[in-house]
């Protein structure tokens, strides 16, 4: 009788005939990968029918992309996981500037390369921390806390850089670490790729990420079945906070110095890439193949439109109204 | 009042002396006293506000007494959290159920107990595999097809289906009902119910709130009426 029954199970479950079609129906992030892979294929079409009008599919152009999307994507991961476990984090802009800073400065100082890099992850772990700590302790919303803490941090950039540049040449192993092309590949993509999985393990695979959807999804449900959502949430803020830092490492290093307007701006493209990707603004919900496909199409819509000759100034109506577009859909998909 | 029950055999499971609490100036519960034998259920009837959801959550962890101590097997203890209360073998299911709706039922009933290898990684696998016994062993309510699906997809009937397969996994004690039928079917209440009498057979004991005297009348073995926080009858 038990083994009758589990048979019909198997036979039932919608898992044993699967097409491309209700896979990407099925896949948390089907959405994103839909809209991603058409505008690949569409574009990899026309760059081969014109390939002097739209050089899409060239070496120069992918070094582009690659280099362009990276530091975006750390930082989306990053708050993708945020944002499951129901917080945001508006400081990571400033976070981005003044850890690449701290990093520049104490090379600048004779301090040793590798423990600049280090301070600034640590700076990075604890901007992230101090975030979740207070938000935690105050519940106050994130959103208002972090927007606090990006202005004081954006002050504190002014106060060390003393609104000059400050530029960063490390050369040699660190330098190449970060910087260097493998045919059009470049490293940093391999680095995103990298945290890609890194994330994916984390938040598909271990326990801490099924704590991150139980606190995002319910608080209260997650906190009656033993899991203490301020820990959780004091993580998800310091996972941030270091993913925020290494990104702005590996943009410095590459542009080989730091500005003190640096990643303005960059909070809330983290927060459209996830939002494009398919993640809940109010948690419990999203995916890291969504956070990723968020940023890369942030940047890769940007690329068409540069590619096509189209005036700087569409771009930035172009990428409003995918991001409200993708949000409208992704409303839609998640209420079938 | 029965204060000192020295009779060891007849000890109850769990004693509550006392028990007080206050919401600002509101005193939701006056002094009540109440226990659970082993293998037992107790019907906790009242009206609404009555102080039998506090008591519940006294019970569970989630709120803490003003004044008053809990026992069991005649031993004091104290609930700071929920942890405490489960790791004491009392699990609790709410009204709106404890469930987290965008997650699987697998990740559901292995929510912050995971099975994990060295490391915290996730057995899936494996947990999946119990899930679907477990499912399959309790009350098999129609539509579940497997432990992936997501929870807010089911019916009234099948979430509470996932949550008391959660109790029962667990192997608790003490399972603490909150109005466990009132989103349910008739023919899902039945269900319910028959497992409720099944989980005592287990050795499990059992409080069920409940509005409906008729579905308490059916499973339990002794009823407690609460009345403005003070307790009315055996």
């Amino acid at each position: 009788m038990h083994v009758k029954n589990s048979n019909t199970l198997k036979e039932s479950s919608p898992f044993i005939r699967v097409g491309i079609l209700t896979w990407l129906r099925m896949h948390k992030a089907g959405n994103i990968i839909l809209v991603f892979g058409t505008l690949q294929v569409v574009a990899i079409i026309f760059s081969l029918i014109f390939p002097e009008n739209f050089r899409y599919v060239s070496k120069s152009n992918m070094q582009v992309l690659f280099r362009a999307i990276p530091p975006l994507g750390i930082i989306a991961l990053g708050v993708n996981l945020l944002m499951i476990s129901g917080e945001f984090d508006l400081s990571v802009g400033s976070n981005f500037t003044l850890t690449a800073l701290i990093m520049a400065k104490l090379f600048n100082n004779d301090v040793s390369l590798f423990a600049a890099f280090f301070a600034a992850l640590l700076l990075g772990a604890f901007i992230g921390g101090f975030n979740g700590y207070i938000v935690v302790k105050s519940r106050v919303p994130s959103f208002i806390i972090t927007l606090g803490t990006m202005w004081f941090w954006r002050g504190m950039i002014l106060v060390v850089s003393k609104a000059a540049s400050e530029s960063f040449l490390p050369g040699g192993f660190f330098e190449k670490l970060f910087t260097i092309s493998i045919g059009p590949m470049q490293v940093q993509f391999l680095w995103l790729i990298a945290i890609v999985m890194f994330t994916w393990v984390l938040l598909e695979r271990h326990k801490l990420g099924n704590h991150f959807f139980a606190v995002g999804g319910n608080k209260q449900a997650a906190g009656a079945l033993g899991i203490n959502p301020n820990r959780v949430k004091i993580i998800a803020f310091i996972i941030t906070g270091v993913f925020t830092a290494f990104a702005g490492i590996i943009s410095t290093t590459r542009v080989h110095s730091i500005s003190p307007i640096q990643g303005e701006g960059l909070e809330l493209q983290a927060i459209a890439a996830c939002v494009i990707g398919g993640t809940a603004l109010m948690g419990g919900h999203g995916t890291v193949l969504g956070a990723f496909l968020g940023a890369a199409l942030l940047y890769t819509i940007q690329d068409f439109l540069l590619l096509l000759r189209a005036p700087g100034f569409y771009l930035r109506m172009f990428v409003g109204i995918v991001i409200v577009v993708a949000a409208i859909l992704n409303q839609i998909l998640r209420k079938e | 009042m029965p204060d000192n029950n020295n009779d060891l055999q007849n000890r109850p499971y769990i004693e509550m002396k006392g028990i007080v609490k206050d919401f600002g100036h509101i005193r939701a519960l006056d002094y009540v006293y109440f226990w659970i034998n082993p293998q037992e259920i107790v019907g906790l009837v009242g009206d609404n506000g009555a102080g039998k959801s506090t008591l519940i959550k006294i019970l569970s962890g989630v709120l803490q007494t003003t004044a008053g101590k809990i026992y069991i097997d005649g031993k004091e203890v104290r609930f700071e959290s929920s942890k405490d209360a489960m790791e004491y073998g009392i699990e609790t299911i709410y009204q709106d159920m404890n469930l987290i709706d965008m997650m699987s039922i697998m990740r559901n009933i292995f929510c912050g107990r995971e099975e994990t290898s060295r490391g915290g990684f996730l057995k899936i696998k494996d947990m999946r595999q119990k899930a679907m016994d477990v499912l399959l062993k309790g009350i098999t309510i129609e539509g579940i097809r497997t432990p992936k699906q997501i929870v807010r997809t089911l019916s009234g009937g099948q979430r509470q289906a996932v949550a008391l397969a959660r109790a029962v996994y667990f192997k608790k004690k003490l399972l603490l009902l909150d109005e466990p039928t009132s989103a349910l079917s008739v023919k899902e209440t039945k269900k319910v119910l028959d497992y409720i009498k099944q989980l005592k057979s287990e050795g499990a004991s059992c409080v069920f709130v409940t509005h409906n005297l008729h579905h308490a009348y059916m499973v339990a073995d002794r009823f407690v009426i609460l009345s403005h926080g003070k307790k009315c009858l055996i």
